[in-house]
């Protein structure tokens, strides 16, 4: 819910929704019809004014600001429409960032797999603004999977790119749900990129109005 | 538009800094420039021009009919003229000359107060520099504030620019934008620069005040400064800090006018950063970095700090090259004034403790015609009293005369012709005569363990160590050979013969100090009786008398006070004195120096302040600067705390590498002066002024701890999904 009084928006109304382990759903929406704002519920970047929210048996909606930071750290990935890299550190460092903070090492068989699949291996040590936008989202994306997160969350992670790199970014989301079975949810407007999950959940006005399994 | 507190108020700190420092030099030029005209007057007097020449009536009649003539007077044999405007005085006063008759050369102008304002002759080479000074410290100090201020109204302006650009795409031209900014600017700025205007002229008076207060006190015919102002300075302050502030809102609108809508409106959501990142004003690096140090110490929050240093290295520039400065030079100063302190204090002060404790100079007096000298030493609580007059002599020494010692380092053949003269019998080497009155020269001659007597001299034997540069320490051997019993002291027109009494090593107890330009010079002191008996072969006497007093042991200022008043009463009337008093002095000296030390601290708390002042205006734009770093952080899983911590190892880093940078070069440069100075490390590592650096010291880091601690108070307040929600819903 945000603003007060009569400007009082509800942007998410009685979603009851439950996503399996290893699926791979696209949420899909017209602007202002709340899926960010779930998406962002989801994160544990905003809160819910009521309801729980429980992701790998953990409730959201219980964590203080800090608690909340470190399981954004270890249990969701998040991918951005604008990237969102840290621009003063190199491509290496950005997608180990969340492991680093905790202080562990890498895995570094882990690490390779990932950055030669995403086809970062030699731009590890640029900066991000030295990178194409589809390289950037790839790195993005590396990021949020080094610490094998229970969800990752994409937000429109093709807006900016062209169909050339749309569709790249697609398949290796596609990738790294079949083969690390990461449990997706992506947020999108464009319904083609939506036809590749498993699951099409559309919002409108804060309300979900379909939930198609595809497969 | 500017809602924004936190912006806001770094551009009118920043506006207030800078009609602060402004104000406060036109203030404190404005001053000096009235003291300059004011000491001229005084020793000059204030015509504009002379004429030299005996005038009559009619002529100054002539003189003062001149029309830009405001005033003529004679003055010995001159005539003095003033004018109504003083720029026609290069012009009038050649035609005034011609007009009575007289040669240009007898005209003469008063260059030193024309200088005042700004008149110059072609024909007068002095540099003159008050002006030059002032223009250039003034576009000094207008550039600097431009350099730092244009970054606050810089981050201020890029918090609207997602409005500039809507504005822009509604069809508002670049002019129009650029005037809003620029009208915005003004309407924030207005009170802080009258307020920083106002503080300006009040810390200017102050510092008039203190400067009084410090220098002023105790220096005999030093004119006292008295703070004035002028409704011009204040205009041209106001006009000043106006273009300053001016051009500093003018260079970030113009290069935010000139962005496309679509620029504009996204902003730093162009996929390559480079450009619009600028606009943003977000922290970017071109290249990598790394900050080894701190990533050590601190982890990946050290790193992160130090790659955001190095990515606000341009806006930070003048806070790390003010903060280094300014502790360069507080530390420099300290142990410059320390080091200088016990310097006076060893060769003087602690030298002259039990040698004199009030001097009397008697003007133009010779030394046997002062008959007051019984009537002194019956003053009680006066232990000794010497009158004593000096005199120069030559006198020829042959090498057969010089000591082994004095020929071990080369004789007289190595002293150069600077003061010794080769001569056919051997050298003629300066001889300085002390000439004592006789009790004196008998207590002397007791003193160094001779029979005493009234008809010979004392030789004080001894020539400096010419190989040993440490003159802290010198090392003193023997002069000449003592076996002369006749002595020759000779000028240009004879010489006369005196007995010798004795050579020795000790010197009677006087103010004053021998051999110290002239090592070659071969002292005697000589009684009065002798001195009448020679003084019409020999001559050459100083103008000047000295008595030179010892109060009671251990005497108080007020005992010297007492006793100075009373020699002074005794003897003022029939004499023209001038007398000094040893603790007084040594008060004065120490006073003096804190003055100085007031006012070079004053200058680098300046610089300090202006460092701060660009720390403060950066940090307090952090929330537009760094709002999405943040959240950034924020969304990869960073903690509440992590944050914190990476803002703390910022601000560390910040205020202290200038501490690193300043600290060796000042270690460098204050063991270069210990070394010159020949003061023993141990007594000046004793003395360091180790407390105000520290606090100058602490207080640089606790500014800039609490200017982070405000930076950090606005960006923990975003809200990471506003943040967010603003980058995915455009």
């Amino acid at each position: 819910m945000y603003g007060s009084g009569n400007n009082q928006v509800v942007a998410l109304d009685g979603i009851d929704l439950t996503v399996g382990k290893g699926e791979f759903v696209a949420v899909m929406g017209a602007s202002g019809s709340g899926k960010s704002t779930l998406l962002h519920i989801l994160g544990s970047v905003d809160k819910p004014t009521s309801g729980r929210v429980i992701i790998d048996g953990t409730d959201l909606s219980e964590l203080n600001q800090t608690q909340a930071a470190i399981f954004r750290r270890r249990k969701v990935g998040l991918v951005y429409q604008f990237y969102n890299l840290i621009p003063t550190i190199t491509v290496q460092k950005n997608i180990l960032m969340p492991l680093v903070l905790d202080k562990k090492k890498p895995n570094k068989e882990y690490f390779d797999k990932i950055v030669g699949s995403l086809g970062l291996a030699d731009r590890l040590e640029a900066l991000p603004n030295q990178l194409s936008g589809g390289q950037q989202q790839r790195v993005a994306i590396a990021r949020s999977l080094i610490y094998r997160p229970a969800l990752l969350l994409a937000d429109e992670p093709t807006g900016n790119l062209d169909q050339k790199n749309s569709g790249e970014i697609i398949d290796m989301l596609k990738l790294s749900n079949r083969n690390l079975e990461q449990t997706i949810v992506l947020i999108t407007h464009d319904e083609k990129v939506a036809l590749e999950a498993d699951r099409i959940i559309t919002i409108e006005d804060g309300h979900v109005i379909s939930d198609e399994r595809r497969r | 538009m500017w809602k924004d507190d936190s912006s806001a108020m770094s551009v009118r700190i920043a506006a207030l800094i800078s009609a602060l420092l402004l104000s406060l030099l036109l203030g404190l030029f404005y001053n000096a420039w009235k003291y300059e005209i004011e000491r001229i007057k005084e020793e000059e007097g204030d015509w504009q021009s002379r004429i030299a020449g005996e005038f009559g009536q009619e002529e100054i009649e002539v003189i003062k009919n001149f029309a830009n003539v405001k005033e003529a007077q004679t003055f010995e044999t001159m005539v003095e003229i003033y004018f109504d405007d003083m720029r026609a005085v290069l012009g009038d006063t050649p035609r005034i000359a011609e007009a009575l008759g007289v040669s240009s050369q007898k005209v003469f102008y008063n260059h030193e107060l024309l200088a005042m304002y700004m008149i110059r002759d072609p024909g007068d080479t002095a540099p003159r520099l008050l002006f030059p000074m002032f223009l250039l410290i003034v576009s000094i100090a207008s550039l600097s504030l431009i350099i730092i201020i244009h970054n606050s109204f810089a981050v201020s302006m890029n918090a609207r620019i997602h409005q500039l650009g809507i504005l822009s795409s509604v069809g508002a031209t670049p002019k129009q934008i650029r005037s809003s900014l620029l009208q915005e600017a003004a309407v924030l700025c207005i009170l802080p620069v009258l307020t920083g205007n106002l503080l300006g002229i009040l810390i200017s008076m102050g510092l008039i005040r203190m400067s009084n207060d410090l220098l002023g006190s105790g220096v005999p015919g030093r004119h006292e400064a008295i703070f004035g102002y002028h409704p011009l300075v204040l205009a041209g302050t106001l006009l000043l800090t106006a273009v300053t502030v001016w051009i500093s809102a003018w260079m970030p609108a113009r290069k935010l006018s000139r962005l496309t809508p679509l620029e504009a409106i996204r902003g730093c959501r162009a996929p390559r950063a480079g450009l619009f990142a600028q606009n943003t004003g977000e922290l970017q690096l071109n290249r990598k970095k790394k900050s080894p140090l701190l990533a050590c110490f601190f982890g990946m929050e050290g790193e992160l700090a130090g790659n955001a240093l190095k990515a606000q290295k341009r806006a930070l520039r003048t806070a790390s090259l003010s903060l280094i400065l300014s502790f360069f030079a507080f530390s420099i100063m300290q142990s410059f004034f320390a080091l200088s302190q016990i310097s006076t204090r060893e060769t003087y002060f602690e030298r002259y403790q039990g040698v004199w404790d009030l001097m009397v100079t008697l003007k133009d007096t010779d030394v046997d015609s002062f008959g007051e000298t019984e009537k002194i030493r019956e003053i009680p609580g006066i232990r000794s009293a010497i009158v004593y007059q000096r005199a120069m002599a030559k006198r020829i020494l042959t090498e057969d005369e010089l000591s082994r010692e004095m020929k071990s380092f080369g004789g007289l053949a190595a002293a150069g012709d600077r003061y010794v003269t080769k001569t056919e019998e051997g050298w003629l080497v300066n001889a300085p005569i002390v000439i004592l009155d006789d009790v004196s020269f008998l207590a002397y001659c007791e003193q160094i363990g001779i029979t005493p007597a009234l008809d010979g001299a004392v030789i004080w034997n001894q020539i400096r160590d010419v190989t040993n540069p440490d003159f802290r320490h010198p090392r003193y051997v023997p002069y000449v050979k003592e076996e002369e019993a006749i002595g020759i002291l000779g000028v240009s027109n004879g010489s006369v013969e005196i007995p010798v009494l004795s050579y020795t090593e000790k010197v009677p107890a006087l103010r004053e100090e021998y051999a110290k330009l002239d090592y070659y010079e071969l002292v005697h002191f000589v009684p009065v009786s002798l001195w009448m008996e020679i003084k019409g072969q020999v001559g050459g006497s100083e103008e000047d008398t000295c008595i030179c007093m010892l109060g009671r042991e251990n005497a108080t200022i007020e005992d010297l006070s007492a006793l100075q008043e009373q020699v002074d009463s005794l003897i003022a009337g029939s004499y023209q004195t001038e007398s000094e008093n040893r603790i007084r002095e040594l008060e004065v000296n120490d006073k003096q120096i804190q003055g100085m030390m007031t006012i070079f601290g004053g200058f680098c708390v300046l610089l300090a302040v202006i460092g701060i002042g660009n720390v403060f205006s950066n940090t307090l734009g952090f929330v537009h600067q760094r709002k999405r770093e943040f959240a950034r952080y924020m969304s990869v899983g960073m903690t509440p705390g992590e944050i914190r911590k990476m803002f703390c190892v910022e601000a560390l880093a910040l205020a202290g590498r200038p501490i690193l940078i300043a600290l060796p070069p000042a270690i460098v440069l204050v063991g270069f002066m210990l070394k010159a100075s020949y003061v023993e490390a141990g007594t000046f590592l004793a003395e360091v002024p180790v407390i105000p650096i520290l606090i100058f010291l602490l207080a640089i880091w606790g500014t800039v701890a609490l200017a982070y601690y405000l930076g950090w108070r606005n960006i923990r307040r975003i809200d990471l999904a506003e943040v967010l929600r603003d980058d995915t819903m455009m």
